[in-house]
């Protein structure tokens, strides 16, 4: 069987529909509960395209999205701007982050990046700490009472389907092939005359957009944020898993893992709280080691799809 | 912020550094070491240590076994944990991409934070083993720290030793030189990378077991220790064993002199942005990389 486009526009097309009238239709929960599958989505498709693609593994992300947060609390709380303006200063200040991190740790080849960015969320919890004036400090910054749920779970959804299909138009470019040549071998890609620093840095800013817009609409939409609530490894954690079982390095791996990994966690696993981190451990470990490709990559060679899509 | 500094002071910065430093020696050579030879960042390398401070917490809550003596038994403990996890899952992933190694020892790193906290529960626990300080010339010298630093240096000092005088040990820099070439003289790689991962593995317990009689410990208490042992390696330079005392006592120097001017909430800050610094101004280390 191949899926060929005459099939999955529609397909698309209907599911689309079918997400922009579920508010009218939908419960609290469920409106809650897709407005968070929209937020994983953006934040795995990130994570995908400096990890997945260009091999850089980033095990910080989550600073991106704290840093959207906070900048996008700061300007709403403090400054009064509109919350979307907020969310898309986020977003930027989170490229900022990622500029100041990944030009002196993108020139380098090897583990520095992924070693620079594990502390980074730690170190940015820090700093928020510190600076009590701007942040609150440990008690935290509070927004003013707004009920923009609905608003947001569109905003969230665009977020969402703009990070897909931004990984879909890097995938099918000149410029995604060279990101996925710099995963396969540098050196050769360096040799082929690639300037293999600037792509990489490309493909990092790109990645923290979307966590720094995610990060400023949930900080928007629960009204408070404290250093713990938006700094916890556990995000970044959650983002590697859904994108390592969905499938890295491809569109729709993302989505998948991101909407799958939810409701697997909405359903069974939030009765086991203790035990969370060692599953998505052992999920890990299982999948790099037995299915690299995630399970996209069953269905691809099951189906005969294209590798990347 | 204005601070006046005296002699004292500095005097006082110096010893805490150099006390600190010879800890951050002895647990970054066991990074470097499992670098040097697979090639391979250990993000694990941070929550190993963290099960060997729990080995001499328990050893000595429940047996009031002398804390320092449990420092080769948790180095011994922890030696069987790492040749294990080589055998059964790191060994897969050492000629794979590095994203693999790295994925895949986050993942164990994860996981082990987690059934220790089961385990152990989140709860602080400290070793009131011998508290209080010696002065000399105006110098506060903490006991614990002091004893700690003499384990540290003679634990470091033997593993030099081992890795220089012995077969064993040469067989393994041999490897970590060439692994082809080692192959070809008929050393068994395989046995090498295990032995390397179990000794990486007990250097990173003794550091636990040596912290857990200065600090209070806790299940997360590895991940910033993963963090400065790779800084260690960067600042000495990678795959440079002897750089890494040098990089554990700059470290050590470095932060002691921040806690002067800053406070100690901002001290993984200050390692971070000499991590930054230093792969910005000269990647290769004080000491230059890797000789071949």
């Amino acid at each position: 069987m191949r899926l060929s486009p005459a099939v999955v526009l529609p397909a698309l097309a209907v599911v689309l529909a079918a997400l922009v009238l579920y508010p009218f239709v939908g419960t609290g929960y469920g409106v809650r509960a897709m407005l968070q599958i929209f937020m994983w989505i953006a934040l795995a498709g990130s994570w995908n395209l400096i990890s997945g693609l260009t091999g850089y593994v980033s095990f910080g992300h989550v600073a991106f999205f704290g840093a959207g947060a906070y900048t996008g609390a700061i300007l709403v709380a403090s400054a009064g701007w509109s919350w979307p303006v907020a969310a898309l200063a986020g977003g930027i200040a989170a490229a900022l982050l990622a500029l100041l991190i990944g030009y002196p740790c993108l020139r380098l080849k090897g583990p520095y990046f992924a070693i620079a960015m594990l502390g980074l969320n730690e170190v940015l919890r820090a700093l928020v700490s510190y600076f009590e004036g701007l942040t609150g400090g440990g008690n935290g910054l509070s927004l003013p009472t707004l009920d923009a749920t609905r608003a947001i779970y569109y905003v969230m959804g665009v977020l969402a389907v703009a990070v897909t299909a931004m990984t879909y138009a890097i995938i099918t470019s000149r410029f995604g092939l060279r990101l996925m040549t710099i995963r396969e071998d540098e050196i050769a890609a360096e040799a082929m005359g690639i300037d293999t620093f600037h792509h990489k840095l490309a493909a990092f800013l790109l990645s923290a957009v979307g966590p720094g817009i995610a990060g400023a609409l949930t900080a928007r939409d629960q009204g408070y944020i404290e250093p713990l609530s938006v700094f916890p490894l556990a995000i970044t954690v959650t983002m590697i898993v859904m994108v390592l079982f969905g499938g890295k390095g491809t569109v729709w791996g993302p989505v998948l893992g991101a909407a799958a990994l939810f409701v697997i966690q909405e359903i069974v696993w939030a009765r086991y709280p203790y035990v969370h981190p060692l599953l998505f451990g052992a999920i890990i470990v299982a999948v790099v080691l037995l299915m690299p490709r995630g399970v996209l990559g069953l269905l691809q060679l099951k189906y005969r799809l294209p590798r990347t899509i | 912020m204005s601070v006046v500094v005296t002699p004292e002071m500095i005097g006082q910065v110096v010893i805490s550094g150099i006390l600190s430093g010879a800890l951050y020696a002895m647990v970054a050579l066991g990074l470097a070491l499992i670098f040097g030879v697979m090639r391979v960042i250990n993000i694990a390398h941070g929550p190993l240590l963290m099960l060997g401070a729990y080995v001499t917490f328990f050893l000595y809550s429940r047996t009031g076994m002398n804390p320092f003596l449990t420092v080769p038994l948790a180095m011994a403990a922890l030696f069987v944990v790492g040749v294990l996890l080589q055998r059964t899952l790191v060994f897969r992933v050492v000629d794979a991409p590095e994203l693999s190694s790295l994925l895949l020892t986050f993942g164990i790193s994860i996981a082990l934070v987690n059934v220790a906290q089961n385990l152990f529960t989140s709860d602080l626990r400290a070793v009131e083993y011998i508290t209080g300080s010696w002065s000399v010339g105006g110098v506060a010298l903490s006991k614990p720290r002091f004893i700690a630093f003499v384990f540290a240096l003679a634990v470091t000092g033997a593993a030099f030793l081992f890795l220089k005088t012995t077969r064993l040990g040469k067989a393994i820099r041999a490897t970590s030189q060439s692994r082809e070439v080692a192959l070809v003289c008929g050393i068994d790689v395989g046995r090498i990378h295990m032995l390397t991962f179990g000794l990486a593995s007990a250097l990173a317990a003794g550091g636990g077991a040596l912290l857990a009689v200065i600090v209070a410990i806790q299940p997360e208490m590895g991940g910033v220790w993963t963090f400065k042992s790779f800084l260690v390696i960067v600042l000495g330079g990678a795959g440079n064993y002897p750089g890494a005392l040098l990089g554990g006592l700059l470290l050590g120097l470095v932060e002691q002199l921040a806690s002067l001017f800053l406070t100690t909430q901002l001290s993984e800050v200050v390692a971070y942005v000499l991590l930054v610094l230093v792969l910005l101004v000269r990647p290769t280390g004080l000491l230059g990389g890797r000789q071949t």
